[in-house]
């Protein structure tokens, strides 16, 4: 299998089809005419705040909900209702705490992998996978947080799925353990797995996705490979210049400066065009010491959040209604 | 390996290794057994011919049943609804039948062995229980007040959503059952009135088909009754889970 970049696929269908989904609580739009694909083989993340509607949207994909309107297909087929004929193509990560009471770490996968109807030799190698190789012998109610978040993954790939949800799967781990993850995930992806997975951690977004949608108050605003989400939406990079060397005024002049300001020790100028104004720069104050600092995947997300909650979309306003 | 096998494996262990609520899930059949035995020894019900001790065994024995089926899967439905397991299953292409098979098993297999326990126990000297010979008959009729009493479990597990309201809702309709239904006190001995109350308790009938199979008060008609009632309250409590069930917290 190849681990080049997704559209470089299959021309098949895609993983996962939604078409202008909607899923209402109440009067509140959970989620809110939503469209997306993924495709195979490409690893997703879905981004945005708590309360955004991403456990819903995912669990209308899962076919564990069912949408008040839209399309929506796994495998070309509908998941909902519980479609057994997909759940073996599907890994869905469960909370860190649903797992058998009073069973070891070995039995609960076992278990686990018994409702897949898979087979016992794939329990030892998920455990080893996930680092958990050393602790089939521990029962599962005393087991540390990121041993707990690493038995609910290993509990969604048991079977070899072929599509991989997964919800957070790095937020209770310690940076070491997060690393470890993040080559478990890059393996599934290597080996043509499918893998939607949402995530508060926008660098880890940025290292491992192909795409990202962000999703804000049930709207799914944008959808784009990071890079190309920093290199629309960025602000541009920004030169932190010690100050002393060159005056406000005489920056603000320079070619391709969009702005200047003052910022703890250093003169920042904000510019769209940072090779343009390094070599101006080099013959005024030389470089050193000269910082670069280039928008990441966060400062888009920020960006792109605030300024949609700030200013919500006429469409949005459903909620007001009985 | 099945989803059932393993379903039933995973409960089975669960269950053993929690050694408190084993050991009272058995023993307390057998505390109500011996504070009865002491309190009635030698003593009659007046114009019945039966030892008071014959009239509170069937009854404590049934009620000893029924209430480890109610808590049992109660308590199970509503622990793996909240930590998510009801979700896993649901996301699995395991049947459904092998799930609710593999608790139904678990819970005849708790049934059985109070029963067995429990009768042992009251043939000892001092209680001098003996068995009426159509004793074999206990099987279908525990059976069957087993399936009504797990079936009543499963709406109570599927209303609460902690294992305090399980208690409470069980407790609140499991002991006052208890009472007026004549598990701990003969029905014979009550007023009329209540005795007519009890007619709409599915313990009642629990308690005079087991009464009738194990010590012979009552004849075959007697289990007959008894059994359909069971039969009429499992249908009722099975439409009332079937539509109070939930695989998640918030659906």
């Amino acid at each position: 299998m190849s681990s080049t970049s997704p559209t470089a696929g299959t021309d098949s269908e895609p993983a996962v089809s939604v078409r202008d989904v909607t899923k209402s609580y109440g009067g509140r739009r959970a989620v809110d005419g939503v469209s997306l694909d993924v495709r195979r083989g490409e690893f997703f993340g879905l981004l945005g705040p708590n309360g955004a509607g991403k456990s819903t949207l995912v669990e209308i994909m899962e076919g564990l909900r069912q949408a008040d309107s839209g399309e929506v297909a796994v495998f070309g087929e509908s998941p909902w209702p519980r479609n057994t004929g997909l759940l073996p193509r599907m890994g869905v990560q469960t909370q860190s705490s649903a797992f058998f009471v009073r069973l070891t770490v070995h039995e609960h996968l076992r278990t686990v992998a018994a409702l897949f109807g898979a087979d016992r030799a794939a329990v030892d190698s998920t455990l080893e996978a996930v680092g958990l190789g050393d602790r089939h012998d521990v029962r599962v109610d005393s087991l540390s947080g990121g041993q707990r978040q690493r038995l609910a993954i290993a509990s969604a790939l048991v079977h070899g799925p072929e599509l991989i949800f997964l919800d957070e799967p790095t937020a209770a781990l310690d940076p070491a353990g997060r690393r470890d993850l993040w080559e478990v995930l890059r393996g599934l992806k290597a080996r043509g797995r499918t893998i939607v997975y949402t995530t508060h951690h926008l660098d880890e977004a940025e290292a491992l996705c192909d795409r990202v949608g962000i999703l804000v108050s049930g709207r799914l605003v944008v959808t784009d490979e990071p890079q190309r989400l920093i290199g629309t939406f960025g602000s541009g990079s920004r030169l932190l210049v010690p100050l002393g060397r060159i005056d406000e005024e005489r920056a603000a002049a320079l070619p391709g400066v969009d702005s200047v300001s003052v910022q703890g020790g250093h003169l920042v100028l904000e510019t769209r065009a940072t090779g343009r104004v390094l070599a101006a720069l080099d013959p005024l104050t030389g470089l050193d010491g000269v910082q670069t600092r280039t928008p990441s995947l966060e400062d888009v997300y920020l960006d792109i959040t605030t300024r949609q909650t700030d200013a919500p979309l006429a469409s949005n306003n459903q909620e007001q209604q009985a | 390996m099945s989803a059932y096998t393993a379903l039933t494996g995973a409960g089975y262990r669960a269950q053993v290794r929690d050694k408190t609520t084993v050991f009272f899930t058995f023993a307390f059949p057998l505390i109500f057994l011996v504070v009865f035995g002491l309190v009635f020894r030698g003593r009659d019900v007046e114009e019945s011919g039966f030892s008071y001790l014959s009239y509170t065994a069937a009854g404590v024995l049934s009620w000893g049943v029924a209430n480890a089926a109610v808590f049992g899967i109660g308590f199970t439905l509503m622990q793996w609804r909240a930590d998510d397991i009801l979700r896993m299953i649901r996301m699995s292409p395991a049947p459904l039948a092998s799930v609710i098979g593999s608790r139904y098993v678990l819970a005849l297999g708790v049934g059985l062995v109070q029963s067995v326990l429990f009768v042992g126990v009251a043939m000892l000297p001092g209680f001098d229980l003996v068995p009426d010979s159509r004793w074999p008959l206990l099987f279908p009729v525990l059976v069957l007040g087993i399936t009504t009493f797990l079936l009543l479990g499963v709406v109570i597990g599927s209303i609460a959503d902690t294992p305090e309201s399980v208690a409470a809702i069980a407790n609140f309709l499991m002991l006052p059952m208890a009472f007026l239904s004549g598990s701990f006190f003969p029905l014979d001995a009550m007023p009329e009135w209540l005795q007519k109350i009890s007619l709409v308790l599915p313990l009642r009938y629990l308690n005079d088909a087991v009464s009738a199979a194990l010590v012979g008060r009552g004849d075959l008609s007697d289990i007959g009754v008894g059994c359909a009632g069971l039969v009429a309250f499992a249908v009722v409590f099975g439409v009332l889970a079937a539509r109070l069930f939930r695989w998640t917290k918030t659906s």
